[in-house]
């Protein structure tokens, strides 16, 4: 760390003098393409000087030179520089593109760059540009839609939250393994601390999707690689940027529930059904009843943002110092759901010498966020309870003689009048708004320091040493203040506590490279030799509560209470260190910039593996043949350019925890003898010495092209396959231990075709873009085990239905798997009918209405054997386009992505008979013809309608989203020049405008461990923002 | 000079690259556990090892899955209860006979056999380990005895069980068939006769909670009578039990008053055989409740009444709100509503409301009788720390002497012995004597005295009058008997489901 605060504070002072210059003479002009039209963000540097500008909109720009100045060097991307000679005028300088735009492309390969025309595998880049128009305030969430092959879903609405980011689908069966690999100027970074990254800071993502361009990072690049690159300055005059926005968020979609008249009207209906009362012998007094969706959402949930950057430099440093502040509020009790985040990033470079050079790049996040504490579970939660909370139930009791009979320790609105608590036994479901009650004085928080230095030496041309010391310090936790509270009869506490945790974490990593690079005549080469240590999980946490204090209000929560020491408890913990140390090195040759091949070979060891398996060996290789370079190609006006790819590779993965390969006793078995509670040991679980490094191995074939000089395109097709997945094996009860071992169980392979398609075109003065992506992806299962039929997953468990989804050879990983129905019996006599082969009734416990179900296995009766896969929640596809048009000053972006082909299992409803229903259940089953796929309603359910795992619960999981429309206005070069400004733009944005699905859920975007078990997600928020943006 | 910088350069890029290559740099020291092979070497790994092996008995009254409140629900004395039809669908599928391979919760079969695993890992090492000789065959004691215990539950619960004496390897653990029941019974009656002639004859108040030489002699006797062997259990339950109604050769004796077994700080008392002891001083949370870091009782607040409040002056018992679990049919209500044990087995809540001295929100199938013995009382609400409805300190019995008494006379009936140890458990709560006792009298005195206490259910099944007693809940003779096997137990190994499910 101390290397990195030297930095910051060398490019202080370099900030300092980069502002004092004497002024000479000034030069103004122009800079146009070929076609006459203006160059914008063109490059314009007084040759011998550190005097330099770039061009505005209009490709204006004015410099002040030093008098002695003579010659401008004009440059700018996707144009040959030009050198012109300072006159007394005004300059028109015009510059030539160069032939093949893709070469100017440089792309981010790991350790290097390379330039996009000879990269042999399959990489995706987006860049600041792609960004800067999506309000969003997550990389991972700023990479959906946008790259081929990835796809993203957000775990939650929760502001601040997670997305769930997978590249090429699921690699292995653990969620944390599946995550990709996250590489910030080349600092490891854990999936969970991504946040900290600040969208306008970041120069461009590289996706390195296949195992032949992922080899590098061999260790934990199963499941891809992210190489973000964060902005640099640049030599010339100082640039100062400004972009906010600020907008309104509320829910993109409310379900529909019952009212309570209809409500009553379905209770006694379902009661009656099996021989029960009449519960609600008076509908009419029911009225509406309370609409427990309104009391936890927000329609109007703030949102600001502010980004701000200062960047320039010197031939000797360049600078870029960034401030952000993000603050957001959830549309989802807003109390206790927000998110605020302020960042700091400070990078710069120094030339010290001819040989060195000292970079460093330094980023800082310090967030605080407040959550709901209980999403995505049938179990409670703001969410689940407005979705299952009779609306019979008032939010608040204005009933004096029931109020009175309400505990002291139920909560009160601002008139004393106690919030509704329902009678019926609907367990973990409360009033929201008591709920939020009782999370006011709920936090977390967290620090972020992740930054690196490096010192380049070029020793001789071609030559290069370069060494990283890279570095993570974080510290983050969670206060918490919980009142004495009274939700319902289960749900309560007698004695208020307040916890504070905090935890504290180094990670670091040294890397070395030695790259040599060499043209020999046709033959050009560059070898890299590298060695890297990482140390994560250096660190630790604490905590302590104290009970009883003598306050009400989470204001007044303090640990300086006195309070009686039996009151205080605490408690520490440490993590398990992780280390890997690598070797690697990598080839790249081409001949002619014609042929092209790069060969990785890295070896990782890892301290998650015992000492016979420590070590894994990742080879890869991959050729490129630009086809249009050869002399029989023709040139033409339909297919331009074309260079085919293909490559194989191995990486490894060993996301899994710590010292499973280890036989441990651990303690926590324990038992009360005497008056001691003595502690008792045992293996937790059966160990496995043999565990070793899961291994992903990956073909793939692609191509670039070029068509009718307009259109690029990329298409890739990938076979993925997967072996020895890590995995906690689940064994018979009747083994004896605690925990489940892990074991490398099981192999699956993934298989997919991606496009990427570019079109730019000008008409008139409408200048039009597209970008398109589209993947498809097909998942299956291969192996799981010596002797073993299938998996099952805990995570999928729902209620008394328990698992409901398994993992089986010949099927996608945890597919979704229940009993099939055969429409419902209309009629005793299709009871009767449905007949075993010896007569007797495969479902004598049925009724009209219920569910006939299909006797997969024909063996008379309907069990669990009758059960079948029902599709799986993986998209089959996923694709993103996003348009430009802009005219004059106006542009316009729409963006929409969207996936296909799963399955989404809904399980919103707690199964308990005075839960609510959504207003489907008007197609319920009341009568012969009435319906062929609601059942009846029952109280005993007898049949399992809804109590067993079956298609029922499945609903198509298809969706297209509008997902960011934007319309923005760069005012004129002579308004904007007044303010000094050399761009002004204002826009107007929408987020989530609409989304086209038949998922009768919130939203059918359902990240997390396991996807697509919907049991109640934060929905996602629909956003409005106006915006500015400012160069100057 | 350049070249020096060069040579300089790969030089040290050379020897980094030596240095991040040790092996030591990827070996990371386990820290706060102990290695596999480190462990079971000293005395104190022992003890270690066979309370790990007793943290299993707790299943009896800890964890929302215990067994009192499970076994009591699908008895003809309780009903499942609870908030409604949802709570617990494991122990409501039990009461309302409609428990499957689905909904049968995992641990009534897991938690026995991580106790056996416990116990046969001990009894694997104990020979290697260097401790003084007299605890080393003591722990062997404990270890069959416990591993005893946990047979008889799982062999009465199931039927038809794996018999597990060794630690399963990946290898061998799909490859379990299950044993015979009379084989489970024949390794339990080994285990037992070995613990007989190993355990100390007398416990100090700080080992409270183990097991001694009385303790494994009850318990054989009881295993003996559900096996039939009547004559052999009378062996055993007479040195349990001595002469009825004075101190037996152990130390046993009915508590003078019957109720006096109910008050939380009489743990361990003279009629106490197999105790399973609690404490309030594991602090459990949500976090851990049923796991090996849970000491509390979970009985009290299942059982206690749902929103229990009472007027400032009132005769109503002061008990904390429970959740409603095993309320107390009118069957046994009818039964028991004129015995002197009422008072302390049934509080009467629905009566006490309608007298104004206490209100309560019914739970499902409420009968407004709930299950005294164990219910909630404010003064054993803990505040200590952790959540309060997990750390009740009551302790619950396996097994006590009247119940001894009684299981002994069911041995011998008719005979003199028989009556005199009826009249003792009759005697104690000032009940007349009755002559020529009757398996009929003994049955009727087994139900009132072990009301609630989990009992019940398996002394209908060994006396095959649980078809006729609970046909009316649904109970299915030749299937019932037994729970079935949870479904994933039967994926990827060998078990074969119970007969009917």
């Amino acid at each position: 760390m101390k290397k990195l605060f030297k930095g910051l504070a060398l490019c202080m002072m370099l900030l300092v003098s980069v502002v004092g210059f004497a002024q000479n003479k000034t030069v103004t002009g122009k800079v146009l393409g070929e076609k006459g039209e203006a160059i914008a963000n063109a490059s314009v540097v007084a040759k011998g000087t550190a005097k330099g500008t770039k061009t505005n909109a209009n490709g204006e720009f004015t410099l002040d030179v030093p008098a002695n100045a003579t010659t401008l060097v004009v440059s700018s991307v996707g144009f040959g520089a030009k050198q012109v000679g300072i006159t007394g005028g005004a300059l028109e300088i015009s510059l030539a593109s160069t032939s093949n735009k893709l070469d100017d492309v440089i792309v981010n390969v790991g350790y290097g760059t390379q330039k996009k025309s000879v990269v042999t595998g399959a990489i995706s880049r987006v860049t600041s540009k792609d960004l800067e128009k999506v309000p969003s305030g997550n990389v991972a969430q700023a990479l959906q839609g946008r790259v081929s092959g990835v796809s993203v879903a957000q775990s939650s609405g929760q502001p601040g939250s997670l997305s769930t980011v997978r590249i090429r689908g699921n690699t292995t069966f653990t969620g944390a393994g599946n995550n990709p690999l996250w590489v910030v100027d080349n600092v490891v970074v854990a999936d969970g601390a991504i946040g900290y990254l600040n969208q306008s800071d970041i120069e461009s993502i590289e996706v390195l999707k296949d195992a032949a361009s992922a080899a590098i990072y061999g260790t934990r690049a199963a499941s891809g690689v992210i190489v973000v690159t964060t902005k640099k300055g640049t030599q010339g005059k100082m640039s100062i940027n400004y972009n906010g926005f600020y907008g309104t968020s509320s829910p993109e979609k409310v379900l529909k529930l019952l009212n309570a008249t209809q409500y009553g009207a379905i209770m006694n209906e379902k009661s009656i059904n099996d021989g029960g009362a009449v519960l609600y012998p008076n509908l009419s007094i029911l009225g509406e009843g309370t609409d427990w969706q309104k009391t936890i959402f927000n329609t109007d949930a703030r949102r600001v943002n502010h980004e701000l950057s200062l960047s320039g430099g010197t031939d000797k440093s360049t600078f870029y110092l960034s401030l952000g502040a993000l603050n957001q509020q959830g549309i989802v009790t807003p109390e206790i759901s927000n998110y605020n985040r302020k960042t700091i990033r400070l990078n710069s470079t120094h030339k010290i010498s001819k040989i060195f050079t000292f970079g460093q790049t330094l980023g800082f996040q310090h967030s605080v966020s407040k959550g709901l504490g209980n999403t995505n579970s049938e179990f409670g939660g703001p969410l689940s309870s407005a979705i299952n909370l009779d609306p019979t139930t008032p939010i608040v009791e204005l009933d004096p003689l029931k109020a009175a009979a309400y505990p002291a320790s139920a909560f009160r609105d601002a008139n004393g009048n106690p919030y509704g608590i329902s009678t019926k036994p609907l367990q973990e479901m409360t009033n929201p708004l008591a709920y939020t009650q009782t999370r006011l004085g709920n936090s977390s928080w967290g620090n972020e320091f992740i930054g690196n230095a490096f010192l380049e030496a070029n020793l001789m041309k071609g030559l290069k040493f370069k060494t990283t010391f890279g570095a993570k310090l974080s510290n983050w936790g969670d206060d918490g203040f919980t009142p004495v509270y009274y939700l319902n009869s289960i749900t309560s506490t007698l004695q208020n506590s307040y916890s504070k945790n905090s935890n504290n974490v180094f990670d670091w990593n040294i890397e070395n490279v030695l790259s040599y690079n060499r043209k020999i005549k046709n033959h050009d080469f560059t070898i890299l030799l590298g060695q890297g240590a990482y140390n994560e999980g250096n660190g630790g946490g604490s905590n302590a509560t104290h009970k009883n204090l003598p306050i009400t209000n989470y204001r007044d929560a303090s640990f300086s209470w006195n309070i009686a020491a039996t009151d205080k408890t605490g408690g520490a913990y440490e993590f398990i260190e992780h280390h890997v140390s690598s070797l690697f090195t990598r080839l790249n040759y081409n001949y002619k910039e014609k042929y092209l091949f790069t060969g990785i070979l890295r070896r990782d060891g890892s301290s998650r593996f015992g000492i016979n398996n420590k070590y894994g060996v990742f080879p890869s290789a991959s050729l490129g043949w630009i086809v249009n370079k050869e002399n029989f190609w023709k040139q033409n006006s339909i297919l331009n350019t074309l260079k085919v790819r293909a490559g194989y590779g191995v990486v490894g993965n060993d996301n899994y925890p710590d010292h499973r390969f280890l036989s441990l006793v651990t303690g926590g078995y324990n038992y009360y003898v005497g008056n001691l509670i003595t502690i008792g040991s045992a293996p937790q679980t059966l160990d496995n010495p043999d565990l070793h490094w899961e291994q992903t191995a990956q073909t793939n074939f692609g191509f670039d092209a070029r068509l009718f000089n307009k259109i690029n395109l990329t298409v890739e097709y990938f076979k993925k396959r997967t072996t020895g997945i890590l995995q906690q094996v689940p064994i018979p009860g009747y083994v004896g231990v605690s925990s489940r071992p892990w074991d490398n169980i099981a192999d699956m392979n993934n298989s997919g075709t991606e496009f990427e398609l570019g079109y730019k075109n000008q008409i008139g003065q409408v200048n039009f873009s597209a970008n398109g992506n589209f993947s498809t992806l097909k998942n299956k299962v291969t192996f799981v085990g010596a002797n073993l039929d299938f998996i099952a997953d805990e995570a999928a468990s729902f209620q008394q239905m328990g698992i409901v989804t398994r993992t089986q050879v010949g099927q996608a990983y945890n597919s979704f798997y229940g009993l099939q129905t055969a429409g419902i019996f209309q009629t005793v006599a299709e009871i009767g009918n449905y007949k075993n082969g010896s007569g007797g009734m495969i479902q004598p416990l049925a009724k009209p209405g219920d569910f006939k179900w299909t006797d997969l296995n024909g063996d008379g009766k309907i069990d669990g054997n009758d059960k079948t896969y029902l599709g799986n929640s993986i998209p089959k596809y996923t694709y993103g386009l996003t348009l430009n048009f802009d005219f004059k000053g106006f542009d316009l972006m729409t963006f929409m992505q969207g996936a296909g082909g799963n399955k989404i299992f809904k399980g919103l409803r707690r199964l308990i008979g005075e839960t609510n229903y959504q207003t489907d259940v008007f197609s319920r089953w009341t009568g012969p013809g009435t319906s062929n796929t609601y059942p009846r309603l029952t109280t005993t359910d007898a049949n399992g309608n809804y109590t067993q795992m079956s298609d029922f619960y499945l609903e198509k999981g298809d969706f297209l989203r509008l997902k960011v429309v934007q319309l923005g206005y760069n005012l004129p070069v002579g308004l904007v020049s007044k303010i000094r400004a050399s761009k002004l733009r204002i826009y107007i944005s929408a987020e989530n405008l609409y989304t086209f699905t038949k998922y009768t859920g919130y939203t059918p975007e359902i990240g997390g461990g396991v996807y697509g078990i919907d049991k109640g997600v934060y929905p996602q928020a629909r956003s409005y923002m106006a915006g500015v943006s400012v160069q100057f | 000079m350049k070249k020096n910088l060069i040579i300089g350069f790969i030089a040290f890029f050379c020897f980094t690259a030596i240095i991040s290559c040790k092996k030591s740099f990827v070996v990371v020291d386990p820290k706060g556990k102990t290695l596999t092979e480190n462990f079971y070497k000293t005395e104190a790994d022992a003890t270690g090892a066979i309370i790990a092996t007793y943290d299993a008995i707790r299943k009896n009254s800890g964890g929302f899955e215990n067994m009192i409140t499970m076994m009591n629900a699908g008895s003809d004395d309780h009903i499942a209860g609870g908030e409604g039809a949802a709570d617990g669908v494991g122990i409501q599928g039990f009461s309302n006979y409609t428990l499957n391979a689905t909904i049968i919760p995992a641990s009534f079969w897991n938690d026995h056999y991580q106790g056996i695993f416990r116990a046969n890992i001990l009894l694997e090492k104990l020979p290697g380990i260097a401790m003084n000789a007299a605890l080393k065959s003591r722990y062997e004691g404990e270890a069959k005895a416990l591993r005893g215990l946990y047979y008889f539950n799982l062999v009465r619960m199931y039927k038809n069980i794996p018999l597990i004496l060794t630690q399963l390897t990946p290898l061998s653990m799909r490859e379990q068939v299950q044993a015979a029941p009379s084989a489970i019974y024949a390794q339990i009656e080994a285990d037992l006769m070995t613990a007989k002639t190993l355990l100390p004859v007398v416990l100090p108040a700080s080992e409270s909670g183990r097991l001694s030489k009385g303790a494994v002699q009850a318990l054989l006797g009881k295993v003996l009578l559900y096996e039939g062997k009547k004559t052999q259990a009378a062996v055993e339950f007479a040195d349990v039990n001595g002469t009825p109604g004075g101190t037996s050769i152990y130390g046993y004796k009915l508590l003078n008053n019957f109720s006096d077994l109910w008050v939380v700080s009489n743990r361990f008392n003279t009629e106490s055989i197999i105790e399973v002891s609690h404490t309030n001083l594991s602090k459990t949370g949500w976090g851990n409740w049923g796991q090996g870091t849970d000491e509390g009782n979970s009985v009290c607040i299942m059982v206690g009444p749902r929103n229990y409040t009472r007027p400032t002056v009132s005769t109503a018992p002061d008990l904390q709100s429970g959740w409603s679990f095993n309320c107390i049919t009118t069957d046994l209500y009818n039964a028991i509503k004129l015995d002197p044990r009422f008072g302390a087995t049934v509080i009467d809540v629905a009566a006490l409301k309608t007298a104004g001295q206490a209100d309560y929100g019914p739970g499902y199938q409420n009968t407004g009788y709930f299950l005294n013995k164990y219910c909630p009382r404010k003064s054993d609400v803990s505040t200590a720390g952790g959540n309060w409805e997990l750390n009740y300190q009551q302790d619950s019995y396996v097994m006590r002497l009247a119940d001894t008494y009684l299981m002994e006379a069911e041995a011998l009936v008719p005979s003199s012995r028989a009556d005199a140890l009826v009249n003792a458990v009759r005697a104690r709560v000032g009940l007349l004597p009755i002559t020529g006792v009757t398996l009929a009298d003994i049955k009727l005195e087994r139900r009132l005295e072990l009301a609630g206490e989990g009992h019940r259910f398996f002394d209908l099944v060994r006396w095959g009058d649980a078809a006729s007693k609970l046909a009316s809940r649904g109970f299915v003779a030749g299937k019932n008997e037994v729970f079935p096997i949870k479904s994933t137990e039967l994926d990827n190994t060998k078990l074969v489901q119970n007969p009917g499910y």
